[in-house]
């Protein structure tokens, strides 16, 4: 909105000294020159600051800073990172089929522990390097230890204890069980182990340079748990809070061996291929339908939902 | 105004009282009124888990567009036509409504449709209904207006925001009342005149 204003943009002329009145300038010296001042002196105008902007000259406020004497930290253009976990899972431990369903005293259950022993070589020469550094390593007090380091992270899931659960899971892990549930409350409870459990597999991976060796150790898991999410308005998602499930899982757990201050973490979960399949979201969700040529039509009668491949996934 | 101590603006806190006591307080705003972004917080609000027996809390989104270059007398006339509706209802209007602050309306609405069903576990994209539209004043920008005889006045940039809440649901019926309906009313408020302190 421009309103016009009585005053006018007259200080361009009053720049020029033209409206001065001088005294008479008498020739005696010692006298001072009464100078007249011009009367209406006060700036009645207004412009906008945007008017004046122009692109300052960027090197003048540098020196000027440095003249004035304040001193910049030394900017570095390469930053140290510390990698304390690896990046996935190395040659991931692939469970047998029907691992929970048949017991050890069938025959279908012998065959199994039989071929678990054999592949354990490459898993006894990794627990022996574990045991080179760590010396204290055992797989019976290990896998006790994995559970409650898994109970642990899980009751600081529900919590969002995030200090605490950045000690317990790696830094892989982190990102991969909050991600999503920052504005959603997670209840989560461990009932009971229905088997003990047991270390399954080892490997001892070296990163980027051969000598930094991380141990991977892979723990099979047996329990029962109740797990159920409410999103950000108290509405419940997914489970449910008295229903126990029997949870048949694989951990990994990894350390940085090197480091004399590395502990043994969560890094993440093998999901089998013959896994049941998990119960669904509480809410209809649309799937992306076929892609059609223009003047096609949509058959639904004819059209079956792709269903994914059963195949071995690292979570 | 009296001064408490002495009062110094902090560009991050408002104004602060400076050492003196807490008499003058009530001159004291202490939130940055300038890129304070209230409707988005509401967003970020987590209710407790609801126990099985108590009525579905219905989902909330907020959504907003800031620095929209478009008049904010002219984005209420936009914002007070789909208040109430529903979510299908208002952008159909909006799509084809002639105004420039229409189309900008549109976009809003569906941004916010689609981070309801992504973000908010909204099940049903339709089920949504405008709950509160309406628009505010943005950071204007000024300018000169040049008139004749070196006259000038300051002309403004103007900008606006634009705030839209959906809540899940059919949206709710306004009662209609019928004309005869409310002359009754008029009748009966007549007839329900008593001479108060009389015999």
């Amino acid at each position: 909105m421009a309103m016009p204003m009585r005053r006018t943009l007259v200080a361009l002329q009053r720049a020029t000294y033209g409206n001065f009145k001088n005294a008479e300038v008498s020739l005696d010296v010692q006298h001072p020159v009464p100078l007249f001042l011009p009367v209406r002196t006060k700036k009645r105008y207004f412009i906008p600051p945007a008017v004046g902007m122009k692109g300052k000259g960027e090197e003048n406020t540098e020196a000027k800073a440095r003249a004035a004497g304040i001193v910049f930290r030394q900017q570095y253009f390469e930053r140290p990172i510390n990698i304390a976990c690896t990046a996935g899972i190395f040659d991931p431990y692939v469970p047998p089929e029907g691992d929970a369903r048949l017991s050890s005293l069938s025959k279908g259950g012998l065959k199994q522990r039989t071929e678990q022993i054999r592949q354990s070589a490459a898993s006894q020469l990794a627990i022996r390097k574990i045991k080179e550094h760590d010396s204290e390593f055992t797989t019976k007090d290990f896998s006790e230890r994995a559970q409650e380091i898994f109970i642990e992270a899980h009751n600081c899931l529900t919590q969002f204890n995030k200090e605490k659960l950045h000690s317990l899971v790696t830094e892989r892990c982190y990102p991969e069980m909050t991600r999503g549930n920052r504005y959603k409350t997670i209840c989560w409870r461990f009932l009971e182990s229905l088997e003990p459990p047991r270390v399954v597999h080892a490997r001892c991976p070296d990163m980027v340079s051969k000598g930094n060796l991380y141990g991977q150790v892979t723990v099979r898991m047996h329990s029962k748990q109740t797990l159920a999410i409410y999103d950000r308005f108290g509405r419940l998602m997914l489970g449910s809070e008295e229903q126990p499930k029997d949870v048949l899982e694989y951990l990994v757990i990894e350390r940085h061996l090197v480091n004399p201050y590395g502990r043994w973490r969560l890094h993440g979960k093998i999901v089998p291929s013959w896994a049941p399949t998990k119960d669904p979201v509480i809410k209809t969700v649309m799937i992306p339908g076929p892609k059609l040529k223009p003047g096609e039509e949509f058959d639904a009668l004819n059209y079956s939902v792709p269903k994914p491949e059963a195949v071995q996934w690292n979570k | 105004m009296l001064r408490a101590g002495g009062l110094t603006y902090n560009p991050a806190g408002g104004l602060q009282v400076l050492g003196g006591g807490a008499q003058q307080l009530s001159c004291l705003h202490t939130s940055a009124s300038l890129e304070s972004k209230n409707w988005e917080r509401r967003n970020l609000k987590v209710y407790p888990p609801q126990l099985p027996n108590e009525q579905r809390r219905a989902a909330e989104i907020h959504h907003s567009r800031r620095q929209i270059k478009y008049s904010k007398d002219k984005m209420w006339y936009l914002a007070k036509m789909i208040r109430g509706m529903s979510i299908d209802e208002a952008i159909a209007q909006l799509e084809f409504n002639d105004k420039k602050g229409a189309k900008i309306m549109k976009e809003v609405l569906l941004e916010a449709q689609e981070m309801a069903v992504k973000n908010h576990n909204v099940e049903y994209k339709s089920n949504l209904y405008v709950a509160e539209s309406f628009s505010g004043k943005g950071k204007y920008l000024k300018r000169i207006r040049y008139h004749g005889r070196g006259m000038f006045g300051i002309m403004d940039k103007v900008y606006s925001h634009y705030f839209v809440k959906l809540v899940e649901g059919s949206p709710p019926q306004m009662e209609q009342k019928t004309s005869f309906d409310q002359a009754k009313e008029y009748v009966q408020s007549l007839k329900n005149r008593t001479i108060i302190h009389g015999l």
